[in-house]
């Protein structure tokens, strides 16, 4: 199964199993990894699950998959970091395997 | 202090309802009776209601009501802030719904604060997650088509009892592992438990469900299969099975939770849709943009409301809560905030996206609303094909009723 690294704000890592076809936010809440929440469940709709993927995988990733997580993403921030994604929008695949994301200070 | 949710009892924190229970910390300039929910301006039309709220008062007030007194939350900003603070702002014994005091239970998971509540979310999140409610599709399409097939070609219905309601319950008993044939029944206990104008007809159809649903329990713990009860009843999170009230009140609640709320909600947007054919026939020449579309017309049409206990002091735009008040986010007002919703009322698919409160928010976010969002994406795509064209029959009476859950009672259709 591929595997992501969680980096919180403070630098504690976290690294969790997440199945291919999951998505990178349901990877932390269902291993308890605090910095993501995701409180609407992955319906791109409350920018809970910010994170930010790391540079070395940010090509791979890409940037936000449609306007409205670009919406929230810029309401969340106030800008749109490049690296910017929210994470239930960030589905696994093989390839993926290793994926570091950031995790921003709060959430909200 | 954390309750013991295999232990329930009734909560200690009373009840305050009318003029002569107002609090003394409670200044008497944000004392109102707004009419929320019960008054004739309310009734006659309660969104646009809830909509000139921010008008009328301040965005939080002290409303006095014969049922109960509370704070109420207005802006967008403030319900944000109140549903992911638990701390603050509990859910322990904030359900309004009536119980035997005797054979007490819970809610569950929605009157479970954090940290016991998320075990309980695990054991059903999966199913109701975007890609839990996928696999539900192709069934909740033929449901649809089922429907419609009975009435499709006569040129009218009562869309309410003909697709507003039998929907969500057929949607719900295939969730639940429970047989179609009980569809009917079903739908008259939800609609005797949650309308009825008198208590001993609620009391019925209450002692009715809890008996089905406690046989229910029973078959599928001896049974196992793929359904929510089987799930619920076979749980053992940490090793632990849950205990019998655990599981009834789990169950109880998403029967509760949720079949009236998705009911309203297709009710509201196709009386909606039955005065506007020019949205019909934007949204029908829209089939790409139907996510905005179900998520602008779930802001526009929400139905419900999100109360909360002040679990300890705390002051909001100055004004002083007290551990023990109690406070109700009215998710529609907020909804409607001109600050973060420009010219609100309006339905516009284009609008950005943001944060919408008709799930709430927080850790009690509604678990059902990938459900509940796909039942309505469905309804729509599945209607709007076989009968494009459909209007308001012409002597139809719109009428709504008291009750935290806002819709019309009957939409009578022609095409």
């Amino acid at each position: 199964m591929p595997a992501v690294t969680y980096v919180e704000a403070d630098g504690a890592c976290h690294v969790v199993e997440v199945p291919v076809d999951e998505n990178v936010m349901h990877g932390a809440v269902y291993n308890d990894v605090s910095g993501i929440i995701g409180e609407c469940g992955g319906a791109c709709s409350c920018a809970t699950c910010r994170c930010y993927v790391d540079e070395a995988w940010s090509a791979q990733v890409g940037g936000p998959a449609t306007d409205a997580e670009r919406d929230l993403l810029i309401g969340a921030d106030g800008e749109l970091k490049p690296n910017a994604r929210l994470s239930c929008q960030i589905t696994m695949r093989a390839e993926l395997d290793g994926l570091v994301v950031h995790m921003p200070e709060h959430q909200f | 202090m954390a309750i013991d949710a295999a232990n329930p009892v009734p909560p200690a924190y009373p009840r305050s309802a009318g003029p002569d229970q107002i609090p003394p910390h409670v200044p008497k300039e944000l004392v109102f009776s707004s009419g929320l929910t019960t008054g004739a301006e309310f009734l006659a039309n309660p969104h646009d209601f809830m909509a000139r709220m921010h008008e009328k008062y301040p965005p939080i007030f002290y409303d006095v009501s014969e049922h109960i007194n509370a704070w109420q939350f207005l802006k967008h900003e403030d319900a944000l802030f109140a549903l992911r603070h638990w701390e603050y702002f509990s859910n322990e014994g904030a359900t309004p719904f009536p119980r035997d005091p005797n054979d007490y239970f819970y809610f569950i998971p929605i009157e479970i604060d954090p940290p016991e509540h998320r075990k309980y979310r695990n054991i059903v999140d999966p199913l109701f997650s975007p890609r839990g409610v996928l696999k539900l599709e192709d069934l909740i399409r033929q449901r649809s088509r089922d429907l419609l097939d009975e009435f499709a070609d006569k040129g009218e219905c009562e869309f309410t009892t003909a697709f507003g309601r039998p929907l969500p319950v057929s949607v719900f008993l295939d969730i639940m592992g429970l047989p179609q044939d009980m569809r009917d029944t079903f739908v008259d206990w939800a609609v005797n438990l949650l309308h009825a104008k008198d208590r001993e007809t609620m009391g019925r159809a209450m002692a009715n469900i809890v008996a089905y649903i406690k046989q229910a329990i029973a078959e599928k713990q001896a049974h196992p299969d793929e359904g929510v009860i089987s799930r619920i009843a076979h749980a053992a999170p940490d090793g632990k099975p849950l205990s019998e009230k655990e599981i009834f009140g789990f169950v109880i609640f998403l029967f509760i939770g949720g079949l009236d709320t998705v009911f309203a909600t297709l009710n509201n947007i196709w009386l909606w849709l039955a005065r506007n054919p020019e949205r019909v026939r934007e949204i029908l020449a829209r089939p790409g943009d139907i996510d905005n579309i179900v998520e602008e017309l779930l802001r526009r049409w929400s139905v419900t409301f999100s109360g909360r206990v002040v679990a300890q002091d705390f002051e909001m735009r100055g004004v002083k809560l007290k551990k023990g008040d109690r406070i109700t986010c009215v998710l529609p007002a907020c909804n409607f905030d001109p600050e973060v919703f420009p010219d609100p009322l309006e339905v516009n698919f284009d609008r950005p996206r943001k944060t919408i409160l008709a799930f709430t928010v927080g850790v009690h976010s509604c678990m059902g609303a990938h459900l509940a969002r796909l039942e309505l994406k469905i309804a729509l795509q599945e209607w709007l094909q076989r009968v494009p064209g459909f209007s308001l029959k012409p002597d139809a009476k719109i009428e709504y009723r008291p009750g935290g859950v806002v819709g019309p009672e009957l939409v009578p259709l022609v095409w």
